[in-house]
C-alpha cells in the first residue's frame, strides 16, 4: 500500500516514483476534503475467459496466438455465437474490452472461408485509421491474405478503384456512405454482391440529429443491399448508455441481440466528485471549474501520471493548455509535455498528437469530446472533466479512458458553476445511482427523411407500395415530385433532376458549409481552422479572439456568404465571449394542457437569434474589461418547442411589476431547462431556453440576466410573459413532444431543486447567478422563481 | 405567409446564402397563441407514422410537409420546368424517329464517309501516356484496323451530376456501313423505355468493335454501364477496346487552341460550322420538357446535334489517321 504522496514528488527520479491512480485519490482526499462532495471506488475485477472456438480457421487462431491472443473473453465468445446463428449482434462494454475482437473474429472467419466482404462504419477518420493499422497487424502475423483499407474523403482517386474492387474489408463512416458510396453504388457492385457484414462502432453517438440521419443512410444501405440480393449482417458497439439494445434495433429497425456482460478484467477505479470552494456565499459564488482543472492536473503530472483534461468547449481546451504549458512547456528548447486536441485541428496536426501520445512523449493532454471514443492514445492515468459532459454516460465514457493498464485509475469531475453540474455534484447520490441516459432517434423526423428520400430516389427508383425503413415515403415522394426532383410514371418515382442530392446534406449539422479560419499574418493566406456554420456567429465575429493550440488569433474580417474568417496572430492578454439575444414567435399550437393556475403549450414556433457584441474577458483575474459590437445577419429557426404562460389574473396576484414577472419567470427557465436536459438526454446546445414578454421585443438568449432590457414592454396590453424550452434544430428534432408529456414531472423538479437550494437569494445552481444588488431586495430572484414554479404545480 | 416567402425562410436557416430574396416578412395575424385560442391538433409525429389513408389523407400530407422543401436549396424550381406551363397540343408532340419498342425511337440517317484510310493504325493515335491503359485492352492495338471496326458512340443524358441518377435519354453510334457513313440513334420517349433502349443497343455491339467517342471514357461509357447494372444487363462496354478523341486532340493541340471541345476541333480540323445548333447544356431540359406533356421540338434539335457530333467523330478519326507523326505530334 502506497503512503500519501510526497508534496514534491518532482524531485524524486522518476523510476523510484511510483504514484497510481489510487495514490493521487487519497492525497487529493486528505487535503482537499471540503472540496470533494463524493468519492466512489469500483473494484478491480477479474476477467471471465473462454476457448477460442474450433471452427475458427487456424490461420486466424495462429494469427491470434502470434498476437498474444490464447483465450478469448466470454463476450468476444457470447458475439461469436450469435453471429455463428445469424443474428444481428450489438456488443456494450466497457472501452478497452477487447470489443474489436467481437466484430473481428467473424468478419475474418467469413473473409478467409467464403471470400465475402464487410464494411465497417466509424464515426470519425481517425478510428478508422486505428481499425485498419490494427486489422494489417492480424493479417501480417496470420499471413492471411486479405485486403483492408479506409475509404474517406483521404483516400486518392486512383486508390478508390482498387478498394473498391479488391478491398475485403472497407473501413468508411457514415458520411462518406452517404456521398460517395450509396449514390455510387454500381460503381460498388461486386462489393455489394459479396458484402456479408456491416459493423458500426461507437453507435452510442449515433443519437440525435446525427442519429435520425445515420437511421437513415443504414435504410439507404439495406435498400442497396436488397438490389444486389445480399442481407448483410450487422455488428453494433456501443459505450454504456442505458438502452444500448433499444437504441441498437431503432437504428437497425430489426431485431439485435445484445451482449452486455463484459468479460474482461478491470482496474481499480476510483471517482471524486469535486466542487470548486465558495469565494462568495452570499452570491453563491464558487472559484471556476478551470482554476481547480488545473491545479489537478499539475498535481497530476507533477506525480507522473499520465493525464487527459476534457474541456468543453474549444476556447477552454485553449485556455486550460496555455495555463498548462505555463507550468510545463515554459523552455522552447524541450519537446512539448502538454498538448491539445480538439475538432478543427488540421487532420495532420492531430495524427501528430495521437502519435506523440502513444509513443509516451506527452504527459499532459486536454481535450474536447474529441478524445471520448475510442481514438487510441495510449495508457492514461488521470482522467479530469472540467465540467459535466452533459450526460451520465459521457462522464462514465470519458473515466474509462483511464486505467488500461489495469492499474488503479483516477476520474475527477469538477463542477463548473452551471446549474447541471452543481446538481450533480450536490447529489452524489444521483451520479452513483443513475441508469446511463437513454440515446433517441428520430428517423422520421419530417426534415431528415425528406433529405434521405431524396437520396434514395437518386440511387434507385421508387416502386409503388415500397416502404423506406418502417416509413411510408409516398408523401415525400409526391413532394419531389411538385419540385421537379422526380417524376412518377406507371407507379415508380424516377430522379429526373441534375444534381446529387448526398452533396446537398450534411449528417451532422443543419449548416450548408463550414466556416475556414485563414491566416493572413505577414502576407501569408494559410487555413489554420475550420468552425461550425452553426458556431460561427458566436466565435468569429469581426474582434473576436480565436484560439488555436492557445495561440490567440484575432478576427479581423468575416466573409459571411463566402464562409471564411480573416485572422491574424495576436497577443493580447484577453479572451471574447458574445453576447445573444432571441426572439420567439408561436406559430402553432399541436397541443395543451392546463398546469396549475397556467398551462403548458407544445407547437411550432419561430426563432431568431441574434449577437449584438462580445465581452472582453482578461486571462488569469477574468475580470470584464471591454465591449466591442456584432453585426452579422439574424440566425432564423423554424422548431417545435414547450411553453408555458400564466393568465393576467394569477400574474397580478404573484408579481408587485412587470419586471418582477420576468425575473420570477427567467429563474424558473434555468431549473426548468436544467430537469428538461436531464429528463430527455439533450445535449445543451440541443435544447435551448427562452423567456418572451408576449410583444416582439429581444430577449435574453442565455444566462445574462444582468443584461435584460428594463423597458420590456411596448404594447401594453401585450404583456404575456412565456417560457419556452426549444428544440435548436429546424423542424424540431423530437425533444418537445416528450418534454409535453413529463412536463409536470419536471416542473415538479425544478420546483424541489430551487426550494433546496442552499444559497440565500439564488445562485448558478438554481435560478442563475444574481447580482448582489438582488440580495437585499425584499423578494429574492430565488422566491420569485419558487412562485412561478409553484403556480404550474398547484392543482387547477 | 406565402409559399415562397416560407422557401426562402427555410433554406436561410439551413445555412443557404441569403442571396435569394428579402427577409422574411413577420406575419402579424399569428400572434402569440393564448391557451383558449388553441386548439389541440394531432402532432405531426404521429401522422408521420400512420399510414396514408386514401387519397385525402395524402394529400393532407403533403400540404404539411409542403413548408420543408425549400429548405434544400436542390429543391427549389429549376428555371423553366414548371410542370404546368409546358403543355403542347398533340400535333407539336411527334419526336423524331419510329417507334421501335414502347417509349424506343429510332432515327437513322446515312451519309457519304469522310476519306477514312483502308486500314487504321490505332496504336499511332494512342501513342500517347494517357491511353496506355487502353492499349492493354486492345488485342489489335499494334495493328491496322479496318475502318468498319471503329464504332462512334455519343449519349444525350438529363444532366451532367454523376452518380446513379444521370441517365442517357438518347444513345448515337455511327459506323461504316458498306460505302456509307450510317447514324442510328436510340431514343426514349417515356422513362419505361430505358431497358429496351439500353437492349437494343448492346446488341448493336460487336465483340470487335473499337469504341470512339469524345470523353466518353470517363463519361459516357461509365454512365451507360452504370445504366446496364441498374437495368440488371450484362454490361459488354467494360472490356472493349475505347478510342477517346478528347485524348488524342488534347495532346496535340492543348497548346495551340483556347479549349479542346469537341466543338472547337470540328471546326479548326474538319471545317464543321454548326448552324442553329443546340447547346448540350440544354438538351437535358428538352427531353424533360418533351417527358412532361411539352413540344417535341427542341427534341428534333437535340437529334441533329447528336448526329452531328458522330459525324465529326468520324471525321476527326479519318484526319487523325491520315497524319503519320508530324506535323501534328511534333507540335
Amino acid at each position: 500500500m502506497l503512503a500519501i504522496a510526497p508534496a514534491r514528488p518532482v524531485a524524486l527520479p522518476r523510476q523510484e516514483w511510483r504514484a497510481d491512480g489510487r495514490a493521487l485519490a487519497r492525497r487529493l482526499q486528505s487535503k482537499y476534503s471540503d472540496r470533494i462532495t463524493g468519492a466512489l471506488v469500483l473494484p478491480a475485477r477479474a476477467g471471465r475467459y473462454a476457448d477460442v472456438p474450433g471452427e475458427l480457421p487456424e490461420s486466424i487462431v495462429s494469427a491470434l496466438r502470434a498476437r498474444g491472443v490464447d483465450q478469448l473473453y466470454s463476450h468476444q465468445l457470447e458475439a461469436w455465437e450469435a453471429t455463428q446463428r445469424g443474428e444481428h449482434v450489438v456488443v456494450v462494454t466497457p472501452t478497452a474490452s477487447g470489443k474489436t475482437l467481437c466484430y473481428t473474429l467473424p468478419v475474418l472467419a467469413a473473409a478467409t472461408l467464403n471470400q465475402s466482404r464487410a464494411l465497417y462504419l466509424f464515426p470519425t477518420k481517425a478510428l478508422a485509421q486505428d481499425q485498419v493499422a490494427e486489422l494489417l497487424e492480424i493479417n501480417k502475423a496470420g499471413n492471411l491474405g486479405l485486403r483492408a483499407s479506409t475509404f474517406d474523403g483521404d483516400t486518392p482517386g486512383d486508390a478508390r478503384q482498387a478498394v473498391r474492387l479488391h478491398g475485403d474489408i472497407v473501413v468508411s463512416n457514415p458520411d462518406m456512405l452517404h456521398t460517395a458510396i450509396l449514390p455510387h453504388h454500381t460503381k460498388w457492385a461486386q462489393f455489394f454482391e459479396s458484402l456479408r457484414y456491416v459493423v458500426i462502432d461507437e453507435i452510442h453517438t449515433y443519437r440525435g440529429v446525427f442519429g435520425s440521419h445515420v437511421a437513415n443512410v443504414l435504410r439507404r444501405l439495406k435498400r442497396i443491399c436488397a438490389f444486389y440480393g445480399v442481407h448483410p449482417q450487422f455488428i453494433l458497439c456501443s459505450a454504456t448508455i442505458g438502452n444500448p439494445h433499444e437504441h441498437a434495433e431503432a437504428l437497425l429497425e430489426d431485431r439485435v441481440t445484445a451482449i452486455t456482460e463484459s468479460g474482461a478484467p478491470s482496474g481499480e477505479k476510483h471517482v471524486l466528485l469535486w466542487n470548486p470552494p465558495v469565494v462568495n456565499r452570499d452570491l453563491g459564488l464558487r472559484a471556476s471549474a478551470r482554476s481547480q482543472s488545473t491545479r489537478i492536473a499539475r498535481s497530476a503530472i507533477r506525480a507522473g501520471l499520465k493525464t487527459l483534461v476534457f474541456a468543453q468547449s474549444r476556447i477552454m481546451v485553449e485556455v486550460i493548455t496555455k495555463y498548462l504549458k505555463d507550468v510545463f512547456d515554459h523552455d522552447p528548447r524541450k519537446p512539448p509535455r502538454i498538448r491539445a486536441y480538439r475538432g478543427g485541428y488540421l487532420p495532420t496536426e492531430r495524427r501528430e498528437v495521437e502519435r506523440s501520445m502513444r509513443a509516451g512523449c506527452i504527459d499532459g493532454i486536454v481535450s474536447t469530446s474529441a478524445l471520448e471514443l475510442g481514438v487510441d492514445v495510449g495508457a492514461l492515468d488521470v482522467v479530469l472533466c472540467n465540467g459535466y459532459p452533459g450526460s451520465i454516460a459521457a462522464t462514465w465514457q470519458r473515466f474509462g479512458r483511464a486505467g488500461r493498464r489495469q492499474q488503479p485509475s483516477l476520474g475527477v469531475l469538477i463542477a463548473s458553476s452551471e446549474p447541471l453540474d452543481q446538481y450533480l455534484v450536490r447529489h452524489p447520490e444521483f451520479f452513483r445511482d443513475a441508469p446511463p441516459e437513454h440515446a433517441r432517434i428520430h428517423a422520421d423526423q419530417d426534415l431528415i427523411a425528406l433529405d434521405h428520400v431524396r437520396c434514395a430516389a437518386f440511387e434507385l427508383p421508387f416502386a409503388s407500395g415500397e416502404l423506406f425503413g418502417m416509413l411510408d415515403p409516398e408523401p415525400y415522394l409526391e413532394l419531389l415530385v411538385e419540385a421537379s426532383v422526380l417524376h412518377r410514371e406507371d407507379g415508380r418515382w424516377e430522379w429526373i433532376a441534375d444534381s446529387y442530392p448526398a452533396g446537398a446534406v450534411s449528417l451532422r449539422s443543419v449548416a450548408d458549409g463550414n466556416f475556414v479560419v485563414v491566416d493572413r499574418t505577414d502576407g501569408r493566406q494559410t487555413i489554420v481552422a475550420e468552425v461550425d456554420y452553426s458556431a460561427a456567429a458566436l466565435t468569429l465575429y469581426e474582434g473576436a479572439i480565436h484560439m488555436v493550440q492557445a495561440a490567440p488569433y484575432q478576427v479581423e474580417k468575416l466573409d459571411w456568404t463566402g464562409r471564411k474568417a480573416f485572422v491574424t496572430r495576436t497577443s493580447v492578454d484577453y479572451y471574447t465571449d458574445a453576447i445573444d439575444y432571441t426572439k420567439l414567435r408561436v406559430l402553432s399550437c399541436f397541443e395543451l394542457a392546463a398546469m396549475g393556475d397556467g398551462s403548458v403549450q407544445h407547437g411550432e414556433v419561430h426563432v431568431v437569434r441574434r449577437v449584438s457584441g462580445y465581452k472582453k474577458i482578461r486571462y488569469y483575474t477574468h475580470e470584464n474589461i471591454g465591449y466591442g459590437p456584432v453585426s452579422l445577419p439574424d440566425q432564423e429557426l423554424q422548431t417545435t418547442a414547450i411553453w408555458w404562460q400564466l393568465p393576467l389574473a394569477a400574474l397580478e396576484r404573484l408579481f408587485g411589476s412587470r419586471q418582477q414577472a420576468l425575473d420570477a419567470f427567467l429563474g424558473a427557465s434555468h431549473a426548468l431547462h436544467v430537469l428538461a436536459s436531464l429528463a430527455v438526454m439533450a445535449d445543451a446546445r440541443d435544447l435551448q431556453r427562452s423567456v418572451g414578454t408576449g410583444d416582439d421585443s429581444w430577449n435574453v438568449g442565455a444566462h445574462r440576466r444582468a443584461l435584460q432590457p428594463a423597458s420590456a414592454s411596448t404594447s401594453p396590453d401585450a404583456f404575456l410573459p412565456t417560457l419556452y424550452l426549444y428544440d435548436n434544430y429546424p423542424g424540431g428534432i423530437g425533444l418537445s413532444a416528450p418534454l409535453f408529456d413529463r412536463a409536470r414531472e419536471i416542473v415538479d423538479g425544478a420546483r424541489a431543486l430551487v426550494e433546496r437550494c442552499d444559497c440565500k437569494a439564488g445562485c448558478p445552481a438554481c435560478v442563475g447567478p444574481v447580482l448582489a444588488a438582488d440580495e437585499v431586495l425584499e423578494i429574492t430572484p430565488k422566491q420569485l422563481a419558487v412562485r412561478v414554479l409553484a403556480a404550474f404545480a398547484t392543482p387547477a | 405567409m406565402t409559399h415562397l416567402a416560407r422557401l426562402r425562410a427555410l433554406r436561410r436557416q439551413a445555412g443557404a446564402t441569403p442571396s435569394c430574396g428579402p427577409p422574411l416578412p413577420m406575419d402579424a395575424t399569428t400572434a402569440i397563441a393564448t391557451p383558449g385560442a388553441c386548439a389541440p391538433l394531432c402532432r405531426p409525429a404521429d401522422a408521420a407514422k400512420g399510414k396514408a389513408d386514401g387519397a385525402a389523407e395524402l394529400q393532407r400530407r403533403v400540404a404539411s410537409l409542403r413548408g420543408l422543401l425549400g429548405r434544400r436549396e436542390a429543391l427549389r424550381l429549376p428555371p423553366g420546368l414548371d410542370a404546368s406551363s409546358s403543355r403542347a397540343p398533340i400535333g407539336d408532340r411527334i419526336p423524331p424517329g419510329i417507334e421501335v419498342a414502347a417509349g424506343v425511337h429510332l432515327i437513322q440517317c446515312s451519309y457519304a464517309p469522310p476519306p477514312m484510310p483502308d486500314a487504321i493504325h490505332i496504336a499511332a493515335l494512342r501513342s500517347l501516356p494517357q491511353q496506355r491503359h487502353a492499349r492493354r485492352h486492345d488485342p489489335d492495338g499494334d495493328q491496322f484496323v479496318s475502318g468498319s471496326r471503329l464504332l462512334a458512340i455519343d449519349t444525350e443524358t438529363t444532366g451532367l451530376a454523376g452518380g446513379t441518377g444521370t441517365r442517357a435519354f438518347m444513345i448515337g453510334v455511327a459506323d461504316l456501313d458498306g460505302d456509307r457513313l450510317r447514324v442510328r440513334q436510340l431514343l426514349t420517349t417515356t422513362m419505361g423505355g430505358e431497358a429496351a433502349m439500353l437492349r437494343m443497343f448492346a446488341a448493336w455491339l460487336r465483340p470487335d468493335h473499337v469504341l470512339v467517342s469524345y470523353n466518353g471514357r470517363s463519361y459516357d461509357r461509365p454512365l451507360l454501364s452504370t445504366r446496364l447494372r441498374l437495368a440488371r444487363l450484362q454490361d459488354p462496354l467494360a472490356g472493349m477496346p475505347h478510342l477517346d478523341l478528347l485524348h488524342v486532340t488534347r495532346r496535340a493541340y492543348r497548346r495551340v487552341w483556347q479549349n479542346c471541345r469537341l466543338a472547337t476541333a470540328e471546326r479548326e480540323l474538319l471545317g464543321v460550322v454548326r448552324d442553329d445548333d443546340l447547346p448540350g447544356s440544354e438538351a437535358p431540359a428538352a427531353w424533360l420538357g418533351y417527358l412532361r406533356g411539352g413540344s417535341s421540338h427542341a427534341l428534333h434539335r437535340v437529334a441533329a446535334h447528336n448526329d452531328q457530333d458522330l459525324r465529326s467523330l468520324m471525321g476527326l478519326v479519318a484526319h487523325f489517321a491520315t497524319f503519320t507523326g508530324s506535323p501534328v505530334h511534333g507540335k
